[in-house]
């Protein structure tokens, strides 16, 4: 199905589809929700404005995350540069209202994550939160960050090495 | 021979493919170093994954920020969209129409120049090839002019060319007569 990203119908239709995709990776990257929300409203405004005609859903959705994912990190590199800003960014998320399926994972575990997570390196961390957030599998997040899918697999390894051995080092904790 | 992590990692993912899917479910099944190493890759994918915003929170962006989005451009879109369109045809019809205008000047300009000059149309360049008065009729030179000679006959150019006062010297060149085989 084409998509016409300035046509209503069509916009509509990729919001809906995409939209929990591009906040959850946005998120994952700046550990922000008001920061996230300017980023992701960012990236369906360009992908409106920009008037683009997609073969299918999937390749609006593949650019509007590539979009969301540059414009996070670039968002994180610029407040890594302003000390202050960084702690903002860096505060602990709220933690959603606790119900039955919050119980095996507290906010502590979260934040272990969310440490962890924001030491990898970026090539790495790209492709870990594509993988565990949004859900893609390796040919998709290949055509995303436009590399091979063998590349994603070698990548994919190396960041839960790296998550491991953080892990094992004591320098994220794991609650049970 | 044990697995290394990166296949247990394409394994954990579901990307590995047969044969192979298989021979890891069935190493698995007997190699405990493995097996623990497949279980700590899967705690740290389940952790990670499964510390991934909550549904509840994304809605509530989804909502704010589609209605934000609504109001600056989808029912924008709506409105501007005819006016948009209606104003760009204007534009292109606008721009068709002088540039009728223009042509129409230039034509009207083209086709008029004759009358207002009509000796030079039907005598082009005139010049003294020989310079011993002889005069040469170079029509061929400028299309126009040639055209409108071909249009009058021998008899009305003479005509008018005595009226000016030019003397005419007319010479045939290479015409052979019909029907004549004697090669004479």
């Amino acid at each position: 199905m084409e998509i016409k990203s300035s046509e209503n119908a069509s916009f509509q239709k990729v919001y809906e589809q995409v939209f929990p995709v591009l906040m959850r990776v946005a998120y994952h990257v700046t550990y922000n929700m008001d920061v996230s929300e300017d980023i992701v409203q960012e990236a369906f405004i360009r992908f409106y404005e920009k008037n683009i005609d997609f073969k299918s859903l999937d390749e609006a959705k593949y650019w509007l995350i590539r979009v969301t994912k540059n414009l996070a990190i670039n968002v994180v590199k610029r407040k890594s540069r302003e000390k202050a800003m960084v702690d903002k960014i860096k505060k602990i998320p709220k933690t959603p209202v606790q119900n039955g399926e919050d119980v095996l994972l507290d906010s502590e575990t979260k934040e272990m994550v969310r440490v962890a997570v924001e030491k990898l390196p970026e090539k790495l961390k790209s492709v870990l939160i594509l993988k565990e957030y949004a859900d893609l599998n390796y040919k998709q997040i290949g055509l995303v960050l436009k590399i091979s899918e063998s590349n994603v697999k070698v990548r994919i390894h190396r960041a839960r090495k790296l998550m491991s051995s953080m892990i094992d080092r004591g320098e994220i904790h794991v609650s049970r | 021979m044990c697995l290394d992590d990166q296949i247990l990692n394409t394994y954990l993912d579901d990307e590995l493919v047969e044969p192979w899917k298989t021979q890891v479910i069935e190493h698995l099944k007997y190699c405990s170093a493995c097996s623990t190493r497949y279980e700590q890759l899967k705690a740290v994918h389940t952790m990670v994954s499964t510390s991934r915003l909550k549904d509840e929170q994304v809605d509530a962006s989804k909502d704010k920020i589609y209605a934000y989005l609504e109001n600056r451009y989808l029912k924008k879109e709506k409105k501007i969209k005819f006016l948009h369109r209606d104003f760009r045809v204007k534009t292109s019809a606008v721009i068709g129409v002088a540039a009728a205008f223009v042509l129409m000047f230039v034509g009207a300009l083209t086709l008029n120049s004759p009358t207002l000059n009509e000796e030079n149309v039907i005598i082009p360049q005139v010049v003294d090839s020989q310079g011993q008065g002889a005069m040469q009729v170079r029509a061929t030179e400028n299309l126009a002019a040639s055209q409108v000679l071909s249009n009058l006959s021998l008899e009305e150019i003479l005509s008018y060319l005595d009226q000016k006062g030019y003397e005419v010297d007319l010479k045939l060149k290479s015409v052979t007569v019909l029907g004549d085989d004697t090669g004479k």
